[in-house]
């Protein structure tokens, strides 16, 4: 169940202009996006775009302004039309929906929070949180239990009457995800949801994300810019950019091997000890014979390992799961996988 | 012989213009010519005249004057004039009796009832006590100097006026802010409203309906303070987030629920700011609706110009900007009230 798909992109394209069919023409014969605005007069939004988004997973979007993630997000619920490809939902095409059916969808399958919030101004932190309910036709009193229990879910107990304007920015946001998560819907799409906040409230958000989705087993479609929140939050990350997808995977897998120049230039600048985990690097195996200097969880990242082996190089640890072992990673290793990357590089860490 | 004699003749129309010959009325400038007997051609190119409808009637009798323009645009009213009142008497009747009613009403009940009434209104929309206060000691000095029948019909009047402004424009000005072809046929309408002087729709206004139906002024005064309302509700509803309205769509709000629930709530204070514009300028159209039997303190003012009432004239343009600074300030303070619960 867990890896099955939910939402399938298949062949999207979109172009921005008065008559983006014969731009379309040109785009498939191969025209770049500079040509395509110079000659064309068209902006090309998205190319050929193919992404399969995993049930139960958190799948993060990154790619820097104008890569076209916001674009791609708001096709998943149709706030834009795609000029060709087609997005299926547990299987039915999107695209096909009327407006009654689509209204549904964007109803009981799919919330968004946003970079800006977009709390209505107007209208109580209950009230807000409540909104995807009052939409459907129930009033406070109805919904004034289950907005309650998500608001005090994501930290916002005793602030139910104040209005958004008298709350913090962390805490606005707070809203927005409670607000979609009252819609009770299985995805969620959170368009850079945590960029117009502060490192620190930034970083607690992204704890409380993967809290609520250890429990909740959401669809998860998370828009970025910044390369440690698509890290920290991913299971599946996709990298975009100029509107084409240009890699996509095991987030520690494209860190290890990334195969474009832009995506080296990216994670040159990131902390790999903090980000890489002892089980993309160790060497799979179980049998218990040498020497061990301790034991890891597959899950600790480099840097807790490095203290812990306190600069030692020589040092082996034994890795477990759930107390089984699973493998053994050694310092070596470790120190080799912290070398900045570059294109390509033939991957020997992994066992 | 004219000037444009040869012009007639050499474009060959000079049998056309004899048979226009005849001997009408003569215009008051026909008459003092002949009685100076300077029938004269002009004496140098200095002299040389445009070649405006009359002048042109010089020289060809055929050619229409100018005043058969207007004689032609009178007769033309009068014409359609009637089948107008047909449909025009009964949809603007209501009118009438909503503006004799809300005046029998302000003046029968007696004002012990009255003031207390419109003092309990001021603080419902304002819930200022300072307001409260001052719109009190206003209106009991008005009443003191015997001026309060008057500034209650004014009062009536605009209340009738500014909520038939309010309950037209906004859904006038919804329309506009959902279609551009709606705004782009509106704005040309709103702008001759309020630039046309108000006496120039007074009027075609006075041979539609009788001078001595409350309708007329009505009519005057709701064209006249219609505009800013209308044009306030356009543009706060398309200045409304678009973040939140995207926000509306994400989550499936139907448009209905979308306008109901998001664009006029947040487009309240400018329509809120459109209201009190409204109200402010049905207040300066009363006093010219005074022409045209409004009663009010405009009438006051008329006679102080008419008889040369200087005392009268001047207090009641006290009373009429003492009655502009209570709406002002009442529809601002419940603006800012608006204003306070929405900043974000």
């Amino acid at each position: 169940m867990a890896n099955d798909i939910k939402i399938s992109i298949k062949n999207l394209y979109k172009i921005f202009g008065p008559t983006p069919d014969v731009a379309l023409e040109y785009v498939k014969r191969g025209m770049n996006k500079a040509d395509l605005q110079d000659k064309q007069n068209h902006v090309l939004g998205l190319r050929d775009i193919n992404v399969d988004i995993l049930d139960g997973k958190i799948t993060v979007i990154m790619g820097l302004s104008g890569s076209g993630k916001s674009t791609l997000i708001r096709h998943l619920n149709r706030l834009i039309e795609p000029t060709a490809g087609e997005i299926r939902l547990d299987g039915k095409n999107v695209l096909e929906l009327n407006e009654e059916q689509l209204r549904q969808l964007r109803r009981e399958q799919m919330s968004m929070v946003f970079q800006k919030f977009a709390l209505l101004p107007h209208k109580t932190v209950l009230e807000n949180a409540g909104m995807a309910l009052n939409i459907r036709g129930s009033d406070v009193t109805d919904f004034e239990q289950e907005a309650v229990k998500w608001l005090g879910r994501v930290g916002l107990e005793g602030n139910e009457q104040q209005y958004p304007h008298q709350l913090s920015g962390g805490m606005q946001q707070r809203v927005g995800i409670a607000r979609a998560l009252v819609s009770n819907s299985p995805v969620m799409l959170m368009d850079e949801a945590f960029s117009a906040l502060d490192p620190l409230i930034r970083s607690d958000m992204q704890d409380l994300l993967l809290e609520l989705q250890e429990e909740l087993q959401k669809t998860i479609v998370f828009i970025t810019h910044d390369l440690d929140e698509a890290l920290k939050l991913s299971d599946h990350l996709v990298i975009l950019k100029d509107g084409e997808v240009v890699q996509q995977g095991d987030p520690q897998d494209i860190l290890l091997n990334p195969n474009d120049p832009y995506i080296v230039a990216f994670i040159n600048d990131i902390n790999r000890a903090r980000v890489l985990r002892v089980r993309s690097i160790m060497k799979k195996h179980v049998d218990n014979d040498a020497e061990y200097a301790g034991d890891i969880s597959e899950r600790d990242n480099l840097e807790t390992v490095l203290s812990r082996s306190g600069g030692d190089t020589d040092k082996v640890f034994r890795v477990v799961r759930k107390g089984e072992m699973v493998g053994s990673l050694c310092m070596k290793d470790l120190t080799r996988a912290l070398v900045p990357t570059g294109v390509s590089t033939p991957n020997n860490h992994k066992g | 012989m004219a000037t444009y004699d040869s012009l007639f003749s050499a474009l060959g129309l000079k049998e056309w213009c004899a048979e226009g010959k005849q001997d009408g009325p003569m215009s008051m400038a026909d008459l003092l010519a002949k009685a100076k007997g300077d029938n004269a051609e002009p004496e140098s190119l200095w002299d040389f005249p445009f070649p405006s409808m009359d002048v042109l009637n010089d020289s060809c009798a055929a050619f229409p004057q100018s005043r058969e323009l207007t004689k032609g645009l009178e007769q033309g009213f009068l014409a359609v004039k009637d089948n107008l009142s047909l449909v025009l008497d009964p949809m603007t009747q209501p009118l009438s009796w909503a503006l004799d009613g809300a005046l029998y009403g302000m003046l029968t009940v007696p004002w012990w009832i009255i003031i207390p009434i419109m003092l309990a209104i001021v603080f419902l929309v304002t819930r200022s006590w300072k307001l409260v206060l001052f719109v009190a000691v206003s209106i009991c000095l008005l009443a003191f100097v015997d001026y309060y029948e008057y500034a209650m019909q004014t009062l009536a009047i605009i209340f009738v006026c500014a909520f038939l402004c309010v309950l037209l424009g906004v859904p006038i000005g919804i329309a506009m802010s959902r279609s551009d072809t709606m705004q782009r046929l509106t704005i040309p309408i709103l702008d001759m409203l309020q630039t046309l002087p108000p006496f120039v729709y007074l009027i075609p206004l006075i041979f539609l309906f009788s001078v001595t139906e409350s309708k007329l002024y009505g009519i005057a005064i709701i064209l006249y303070a219609i505009v800013p309302v209308v044009r306030l509700t356009n543009l706060g509803i398309r200045l409304v987030d678009k973040d939140v309205i995207e926000a509306a769509d994400a989550f499936g709000m139907t448009p209905r629920q979308k306008l109901f629930k998001v664009q006029i709530p947040l487009a309240l204070p400018n329509i809120m700011a459109g209201v009190n514009q409204t109200i402010m300028m049905s207040l300066a159209m009363v006093v010219i609706a005074s022409l045209v039997s409004a009663p009010g303190l405009g009438v006051l003012v008329l006679r102080g110009i008419r008889n040369l009432e200087l005392g009268v004239g001047l207090v009641s343009g006290l009373g009429i900007v003492i009655l502009a600074v209570i709406l002002d300030r009442v529809t601002k303070a419940s603006l800012a009230r608006i204003n306070a619960s929405q900043n974000q």
